[in-house]
């Protein structure tokens, strides 16, 4: 383990900020109003000049610049997948606390309901919920954290037992120190770690599963830009509009990529024993 | 030992029963297919009749109670759409999903493995930091973005390949490669992991020391040794490929279980829904079991924390 | 377990049968959208379905290149009152088993579709169908509930089906296994992959024009358009304005397309939300520039209408006045209802174009209205669409048809009060649809939908944008000219010689 940050981290962490600056800065800094249609420029490729300004990547089926529209679809994958990570977290790691430590009956009922919600293919649950409760912003958010909290409580549940088996911590106990203190003080600082691997790993996810759901019609809104939506949309013209495909695509390999690393660098540093995926 | 049978078994069965029952609801709160079903002129009361002749104004409680009663027969319905049995419309649509979880799992383990082992063999070098970057590059790529990728280039530009469907052999190539790139990260690395553990232990180093090679090392301890956490993490795998190939299905519109269970979603097709998340969990469930067992049978420290 | 076997087995090691056949000049391979539902003509009735099973069966009677109902099954009709409608019957048309269709088969299918146990998806279409009985040995009579001039137009997609087949295979394998008196016959069906039919030699109007037919199930549009150019099929359908552009440049392929009896509209909710006042929705109106939205979206692959029906409709009203582009007096009006930054919410699904519902947002947001476009899936859709007026939205994208080229199965379903598709009351209006469909007589039913068609150009609970083109795209020497009512007979389609 390297003390002092590899140049290799040093460029994932400079294409992360990219993102997030792309991502918060978005309305400063894209160069056209990304919901702004030009009937007459649809589907012109990179580098196109008009009189509307420059279109560095190129414009989209009803003519928008494809630029600005990847800065905010930037923003939309950032938000989304910051806000779900957070509430699966929240949901996971509060009830897998609550497993590990109280154990018995409650523990047994929301272990079975983790392992029911970790059986059904995680595309599939989402798709039927955003069915049910139907497309939108703050809906899709609450979608994918609801579905992905199992996670949190498998490791947040591993982790408070062998943490409560500590000698310790029972010493806690024995002194007298109420369950909310030493849950909050002593055990949660001790899963923070893994739990923050999966948190790394799933943000990545979240980003794929935002596209996927957004390629499949039934995440992020039109008119409003998403990187799954205008790839979607660039299918009908995948051969005579390429850069509807790549550069979202692109756009989207690099940011997982770069999580996926940093994911794997912070798992080097916060729990070594865990294994692939 | 059987009691950590009996205890997963039991588990495993709450947990179907689970699914049933969330599918079940969740597809019934999204509303019924008859106002698909219907012409666009239908009247309000031709849509009540229709819609109370398929039983959809009966209580929830009852079609529950109802499905459940179906299920104890091995019965699973009969499509509103399709009106034919639920079962004939899955037996004619799992083969092709199989094919394709087969044809990923190969490329996966056909790729992944080879890599994993070479990346712990010549660790350090230039040709482990290669295919550590071609591991990294399955894992976060977007499946649907690599399949229409490689549909506009193997199939458009190049017209090697077909652009879609299922005529052949041939056009089982580029889904099953898109479907595996992610499971071929996972085994890349736990080969890699389980290789370099192995390689690590005294007997082989004090093997090597005698003067064994590297190859014979490998062949006889190491790999033996590292085909236990294969397979049970090919067992999880499969579960995860069925689940991923919803979306390569919808890109390269390969008939399978994937793409039908998109279409019955948007057709509220609920028997064929059900029908799909009960064997895709089912399946996974039973793979994870035998997994779990399998695990168990190596590290006794694990049926403790059950 | 060992179909799963098989069919795994026969995937694997099929050869791409369809690469060679494409340039065999006794088949026809086709590119739909959707694998058929189902096969048995009297239950789903999806285009996809019906393009392959209107060629395993005959219809009563059918429509011609014109549009004109014509005989078919049934040879001639006459009315001996209002509500009683008498077909003489063909004495020479035989069932692919051999056996002969009788006045029988024709009162079983009638009685089949209509009956509720069945519970048909289109019974709706046919449910004004009070009896029909054997009335002579090549004679079947059919008796309405009430006068309904739209009964031929409705019994052009009834299809003849053989009542001892039928009860004796029963409804399930009837439908996997369909049998009828058509040009084709089902030869197998590889579900969500293919259908494939095989001439039927015996047909009683002529010799089918291939000896094989095979619809294969491709959802994408280009895939079906790469399909085309690389020579793997002969036929696709369901092609978009664009992809036309780009399939014209290649020898070798066409385009060939019909302005259909489908059309185009902007809904407006009369009832509820900021729509509610009249001028709202006439400076919406004024707001859309259709010839804008036909030229740049459709690429001239839409005709353009002044009222919610098309020309290929009987009803049409030619002189219906237009409103006329203007944003400045729509901004105008707008303004003069206190409508500025009044919220609309556009509801939507994938099944509409989705570059239509965006280009009329651009255009209402330029005339001072928000609109939001709120997308669900289809089901949720029709559910709020065809709901409470508060729950419908104020706008939303329609493509209607009625598939019986008739203003009541238009502008009856969408306008009249009581509804579901209805945000819209006008006692007036509703006077003069109902006028429309208690008579027969044609003259007097022209004159209730002018009435009715001013009413609406008024009232603007909707605008005609225009008649949707459909298009193919197929191999040169493919004849066929499609017809407005999307029809799919392959007895209408040969090779050049």
């Amino acid at each position: 383990m390297k003390a002092r940050l590899s140049p290799g981290i040093v460029l994932i962490l400079f294409l992360l900020t990219l993102f997030v600056v792309a991502a918060v800065l978005a309305p400063w800094v894209s160069p056209h109003d990304p919901l702004r249609q030009s009937l007459l420029l649809r589907l012109r490729p990179p580098g196109t000049v008009a009189a509307q300004g420059d279109f560095l990547l190129g414009t989209d089926d009803l003519g928008r610049d494809l630029l600005s529209r990847i800065i905010y679809g930037a923003r939309a994958s950032f938000i989304v997948a910051t806000l779900s990570v957070s509430v699966s977290l929240l949901t996971g790691t509060i009830l897998g606390l609550a497993a590990g430590w109280f154990r018995g009956w409650s523990a047994t009922l929301i272990m079975r309901l983790v392992d029911t919600m970790l059986s059904i293919p995680a595309i599939l649950l989402a798709v039927l919920t955003v069915a049910v409760l139907g497309p939108g912003f703050t809906k899709l958010i609450l979608v994918l954290g609801l579905t992905r909290w199992p996670r949190y409580t498998r490791v947040a549940y591993a982790s408070t037992l062998q943490v409560a088996a500590l000698p310790y911590i029972r010493a806690a106990v024995m002194a007298g120190a109420g369950p909310a203190r030493i849950l909050l003080r002593h055990v949660l600082p001790n899963i923070a770690g893994p739990l923050m691997v999966v948190a790394t790993s799933e943000f990545g996810l979240m980003i794929l599963f935002e596209a996927g759901l957004s390629f499949l019609g039934l995440g992020i809104q039109p008119p409003a830009p998403s990187w799954g939506s205008i790839m979607s949309a660039g299918r009908d013209y995948v051969a005579r509009a390429w850069w509807m495909t790549v550069f979202p695509g692109i756009g989207l390999f690099l940011v997982v990529l770069c999580v996926n690393l940093m994911g794997d660098w912070l798992r080097d540093r916060l729990d070594p024993r865990s294994v692939g995926r | 030992m059987p009691r950590y049978l009996l205890s997963r078994l039991l588990q495993a069965a709450i947990a179907t029963f689970g699914v049933i029952t969330l599918v079940f609801f969740v597809m019934r709160l999204a509303g019924d297919p008859t106002l698909l079903l219907v012409p666009q002129g239908a009247s309000a009361e031709q849509i009540a009749e229709l819609r109370h002749a398929l039983g959809f104004d009966r209580p929830l409680l009852t079609q529950y109670i109802a499905y459940l009663d179906q299920l104890a027969h091995f019965d699973l319905g009969e499509s509103f759409v399709q009106r034919a049995p639920v079962s004939a419309i899955l037996g004619a649509r799992i083969p092709y999903t199989l094919a394709l979880a087969a044809g990923a799992l190969a490329v996966a383990l056909g790729i992944g493995l080879p890599a994993g082992i070479a990346m712990a063999v010549w660790r350090g070098r230039a040709v482990e930091r290669l295919l550590a970057a071609l591991v990294l590059t399955g894992q976060s790529l977007p499946t649907f973005w690599s399949g229409i990728l490689m549909i506009l280039l193997f199939g458009v530009i190049l017209h090697w390949l077909p652009t879609s469907g299922a005529d052949g052999p041939a056009s089982l190539i580029m889904p099953a490669v898109a479907l595996g790139a992610l499971a071929m990260s996972t085994f890349a690395r736990m080969a890699r992991i389980a290789v370099l553990d192995e390689l690590q232990r005294d007997y082989v180093v004090a093997a090597r020391a005698r003067g064994l090679s590297l190859g014979a090392a490998l062949w006889r301890h190491v790999l033996r040794n590292a085909a236990i956490p294969v397979i049970t993490v090919t067992a999880l795998e499969i579960g995860n490929l069925l689940a991923g190939a919803v979306i390569v299905e919808t890109v390269f519109a390969w008939p399978g279980i994937g793409q039908l269970a998109i279409q019955s979603i948007a057709a509220r097709d609920f028997l064929v829904v059900q029908a799909i998340v009960l064997f895709v969990s089912v399946t996974y469930i039973t793979l994870s079991l035998l997994a779990d067992i399998a695990y168990s049978l190596v590290d006794p420290r694990i049926r403790a924390v059950a | 377990m060992h179909r799963l076997w098989l069919s795994l087995a026969a995937l694997l090691l099929a050869t791409p049968a369809f690469a060679q056949s494409a340039a065999d000049k006794t088949e026809l391979v086709i590119d739909l959208a959707a694998d058929a539902a189902t096969l048995d003509p009297q239950l789903q009735w999806d285009t996809d379905s019906y393009s392959v099973y209107r060629n395993i069966f005959d219809n009563l009677v059918t429509r011609d290149q014109s549009g004109k109902i014509v005989p078919q099954v049934a040879t001639a009709w006459h009315y001996t009152n209002d509500t009683t409608l008498v077909f003489d019957l063909r004495d020479d048309i035989a069932f692919q088993d051999g056996s002969k269709l009788t006045p029988e088969d024709v009162a079983f299918s009638v009685q089949r579709i209509t009956d509720p146990a069945f519970k048909s998806p289109q019974l709706s279409q046919f449910d004004q169908i009070a009896s029909a009985e054997v009335s002579g040995p090549h004679q079947v009579t059919l008796h309405t509930k009430t006068p309904y001039p739209a009964l031929l137009a409705q019994l052009v997609k009834l299809s003849i089906v053989p009542k001892a087949v039928v009860q004796k295979l029963g409804d399930g394998e009837f439908n996997q296994h369909p049998l009828g008196s058509g040009p084709y016959k089902l030869d197998s069906w590889q579900h969500g992959v293919a259908v494939t039919l095989t001439a039927n030699p015996n047909y009683w109007r002529g010799k089918p024009p291939f000896a094989r037919a095979v619809f294969r199930a491709v959802p994408d549009v280009p895939t079906r358009v790469a399909d085309l150019r690389a020579g793997r099929v002969d036929l696709v359908r369901g092609l978009g304005p664009d992809d036309a552009q780009a399939l014209k440049q290649e020898a070798g392929l066409k385009v060939l397309s019909v302005p259909t009896e489908r059309v185009a509209y902007l809904f407006i909710n009369a009832q509820a939300g900021p729509t509610k006042d009249v001028r709202v929705r006439q400076a919406i109106a004024m707001a859309i520039d259709r010839d804008g939205i036909i030229s740049a979206l459709q690429q001239g692959y839409g005709v353009p209408v002044n009222e919610v029906l098309t020309p290929a409709d009987f009803g049409y009203d030619k002189d219906v006045k237009p409103w006329p582009f203007d944003a400045n007096r729509a901004k105008a009006l707008i303004r003069q209802a206190g409508a500025e930054g009044a919220e609309l919410a556009f509801l939507t699904s994938p099944v509409y174009d989705r570059r239509l519902n965006e280009a009329v947002q651009q255009m209402l947001q330029d005339v001072g209205l928000k609109v939001s476009i709120v997308m669900m899936d289809q089901p949720s859709y029709l559910h709020r669409r065809q709901g409470p007026p508060d729950q419908a939205g104020s706008l939303s994208q329609g493509r209607w048809s009625c598939a019986c080229e008739d203003a009541d199965g238009v502008i009856f379903p969408l306008f009249r009060t009581g509804s579901i598709w209805s945000k819209y009351s006008n006692p007036e209006f509703d006077k003069a649809v109902d006028a429309a469909r208690q008579t027969l007589d044609p003259a007097a039913r022209m004159a209730d939908y002018h009435r009715a068609f001013e009413i609406l150009r008024e009232d603007v609970p909707a605008i005609g944008l225009f008649q949707d083109v459909a298009i193919y795209g197929a191999r040169k020497p493919l004849q066929w000219t499609p017809t407005a009512n999307e029809a799919f007979f392959l007895m209408d389609m040969h090779w050049a010689p």
